[in-house]
């Protein structure tokens, strides 16, 4: 991945996902299109496949039928001999395995694998074509007042395309969203933000030197980012979100942090606490070499209640049940 | 042959096995007899490509004074380097986002500059292939393979492997006493993905009840009955073994893993549940599996337990560390000879040389008419099939 990408991908985009029918990106029931590529590098990160600004080979052995029944990928087909078998005959498992050291994600084998065990992350789609998929549950989110969340990755990196989409989702009158942890130019917020109804935004960490430990970059320009555009777009609603990690930033100190950096603002409407969720009992490989998410565990429901009161005093509401 | 000064490195890719210090104290000395200069990048590529995080310099000249004493100790003099990949460095760039770069170009580059004429490299299966690349632009090299699994193609032997099967013998034994004094079934997890190497030798050393390897897929019903007879007899315990990439045979206990995962799913396409192809099985996963089953067929109480990466420290036994002076040797031995690209094997009774890309995306894995199988099968050993 290198900047060339950045910032000027209009009028594609580099698209991993669009999923219909969420209900905790933004307001109503929503149609969040996740954007690949990612700015930082959280340890905790259970998206691995977001974080390249690229299109990248996923393989999922499940659904491979191996080299005796099939064995189509391993002929010829990859330039850099990145795909084998470990014998056969003798041996149950015939499934091809990928070297994830020599592929380059060309893409090369994906086509002529007939099972879909050989697919690729990340699709160049246009405007029209991702508000085509978007507004298919358009009654759904008329009704509900929601509407089209962007998320990521760091969908900001590609902002002349997000700004064109969700300038074009305005038009046909959708109401956007967006995720971001805002480590960009301001270039690329300045584009975007006109275009956007609500910002639901993270404040990871608060300190620069543990935002750097954890998230592979400190949070200078976030602060700085996020300052400005409290102040440039006075009338666009923000919400501040903390994925709360356990031995992370799971403590009031942290909550207090963030409270004091958005509370001079009224327009940060909101501060949410997203409790991390280890997702299911796997180890996590990201696209074969293994990544490197240690152990995080969940915050308990005690601790959350905890932090959610000094919040809920912050923003002088009763303390609700959830 | 004329062989004038060289100036020679040495590092390691990957984590740490026991043994080494080994590799490093035969590369030197064998060098040093030959007159040439030997020094250590640290963490792998790291101290060539982050001098500024070494304050001492991120080479180590290495003398024969200095690693006399070396060969039989723990640890790592030169650092490790788990997840060093000079084609894939993470860098903040000036507008202060994260992004991997490749920097193998430049890495040639300052191996050019320090003037390091060759550069012996100590591999797992991943290193190699990041050597492989580099070999292929460029880099004069000679490779050892050192592996806990003895999963590396082209050599009967990789070093590490022999001081993991001690620990893990040892370990079981001990775990074989626990579970009899406890009336209970231990099942233990023992590292190999790919290869029963490990679970194999170490469960046939302190005759286990049964052994699972990768190989061979596994039915619990087969298992269960043998520990049936044996607590019939009297002897109302037992021991499995079972490598983390044991598997069952197809279409028994695959109650595909459900996992709970609503946001993944919502994240990637395909990605949800049981089909999610970036989830593996986690570490301890295969134990607390096998236990839970076991326990169902037979209502005797197991205790899963996972030796996992323990295996993967410790000191070198006297097997690891005279392979490590000989694969050391071995590969000043190739370069001697004018060898480069490729890897230092032990075959039976001969150190060889073979290309590189012989032993790239391969995995040696247990025949199965291996020889170890057979006596495992004489002695009773269950191998769930
Ligand atoms: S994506 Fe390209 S390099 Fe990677 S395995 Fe497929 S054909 Fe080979
Ligand atoms: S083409 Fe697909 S199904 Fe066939 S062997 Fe390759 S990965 Fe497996």
């Amino acid at each position: 991945m290198s900047n060339q990408h950045v910032s000027t991908r209009a009028p594609t985009g580099l698209v991993l996902n669009i999923q219909h029918f969420c209900t905790h990106d933004g307001p109503g029931i929503r149609t969040t299109v996740f954007l690949k590529g990612c700015s930082l590098r959280c340890k905790w990160c259970s998206n691995p496949e977001s974080i390249h600004l690229k299109p990248e080979l996923a393989y999922n052995p499940r659904k491979c039928i191996g080299e005796k029944e099939c064995g189509f990928c391993l002929k010829d087909v990859c330039p850099e001999s990145a795909l084998y078998a470990v014998g056969s005959g003798d041996r149950p498992d015939d499934k091809v395995r990928v070297n994830w050291d020599l592929c380059t994600n060309c893409g090369r084998c994906v086509p002529v694998c007939p099972t879909h065990a050989l697919t690729l992350f990340g699709q160049e789609m246009t405007v029209d074509q991702v508000l085509e998929e978007v507004e298919q549950d358009g009654s759904f989110y008329r009704e509900s007042g929601g509407g089209m969340t962007v998320s990521g990755g760091e969908c900001l990196l590609q902002a002349d395309f997000l700004a064109a989409l969700l300038a074009e989702a305005h038009r046909r009158g959708i109401n956007t969203a967006i995720e971001t942890a805002s480590n960009v130019p301001w270039d690329f917020m300045a584009k975007v933000l006109p275009h956007v109804d609500t910002v639901l935004h993270d404040i990871k960490l608060t300190d620069p030197e543990r935002h750097k430990r954890w998230c592979g970059a400190d949070n200078t320009r976030i602060r700085a980012n996020l300052k400005r555009a409290y102040e440039t777009f006075p009338d666009t609603k923000f919400i501040a979100r903390t994925p709360v990690i356990p031995g992370v930033n799971d403590d009031e100190e942290h909550i207090r942090a963030t409270l004091a950096f958005i509370k001079p603002y009224k327009n940060v409407i909101d501060y949410e606490l997203l409790p991390y969720h280890r997702f299911g009992e796997g180890k996590y490989e990201f696209l074969g070499a293994v990544y490197e998410m240690q152990d995080f565990t969940s915050p308990s429901p005690e601790t959350l209640k905890r932090l959610r009161e000094i919040i809920d005093e912050a923003f002088g509401r009763p303390t609700q049940a959830r | 042959m004329e062989n004038p000064a060289r100036r020679i490195a040495i590092n390691f890719g990957g984590g740490y096995v026991p043994g080494l210090n080994s590799v490093v104290t035969g590369v030197v000395l064998a060098a040093s007899q030959l007159g040439w200069e030997v020094v250590g990048i640290r963490d792998g590529f790291d101290g060539l490509l982050f001098p500024d995080r070494y304050p001492e310099g991120g080479l180590v000249t290495l003398t024969p004074t200095l690693v006399e004493n070396l060969a039989g100790a723990g640890g790592c003099i030169l650092g490790t380097a788990a997840r060093s990949d000079p084609f894939h460095v993470r860098t903040i760039n000036a507008e202060n986002m994260v992004e991997e770069v490749d920097r193998s170009d430049e890495l040639l580059g300052v191996i050019q500059k320090e003037k390091i004429d060759t550069v012996i490299s100590v591999v797992g299966a991943r290193a190699l292939s990041i050597l492989w690349k580099l070999s292929r632009k460029g880099l004069k090299t000679v490779c050892v393979p050192k592996s806990v699994e003895n999963d590396v193609a082209a050599t009967m032997l990789s070093f590490g492997f022999n001081s993991g099967l001690s620990f893990v013998a040892d370990m079981l034994e001990r775990c074989r006493q626990a579970a009899q004094s406890a009336r209970r079934v231990g099942v233990v997890e023992v590292l190999g993905e790919h290869a029963g190497w490990l679970a194999l030798q170490a469960g046939m050393a302190v005759c286990a009840d049964a052994v699972l390897i990768p190989e061979i897929p596994y039915d619990l019903r087969k298992v269960a009955l043998k520990l049936r007879e044996k607590a019939t007899a009297g002897r109302g315990f037992g021991l499995v073994v079972v490598a983390e990439g044991a598997k069952p045979l197809a279409g028994l206990g695959g109650a595909a893993k459900t996992l709970d995962a609503p946001m993944k799913a919502a994240l990637s396409p395909g990605a949800a549940g049981g089909e999610s192809f970036h989830v593996m099985d986690r570490s301890g996963q295969a134990a607390a599996e096998v236990a839970l089953e076991i326990q169902r067929l037979t209502d005797q109480e197991t205790t899963p337990l996972v030796l996992g990466q323990l295996a993967k420290g410790g000191t070198p036994t006297v097997v690891d560390r005279q392979l490590g002076l000989g694969y050391g040797a071995g590969a000043v031995r190739a370069l001697e000879a004018g060898r480069s690209g490729v890897m230092v094997v032990f075959q039976p009774p001969d150190l060889k040389f073979v290309p590189m890309n012989e032993a790239i995306n391969q995995v040696r894995t247990v025949p199965a008419d291996s020889e170890l199988i057979h006596i495992a099968r004489a002695l009773g050993i269950s191998l769930g099939d």
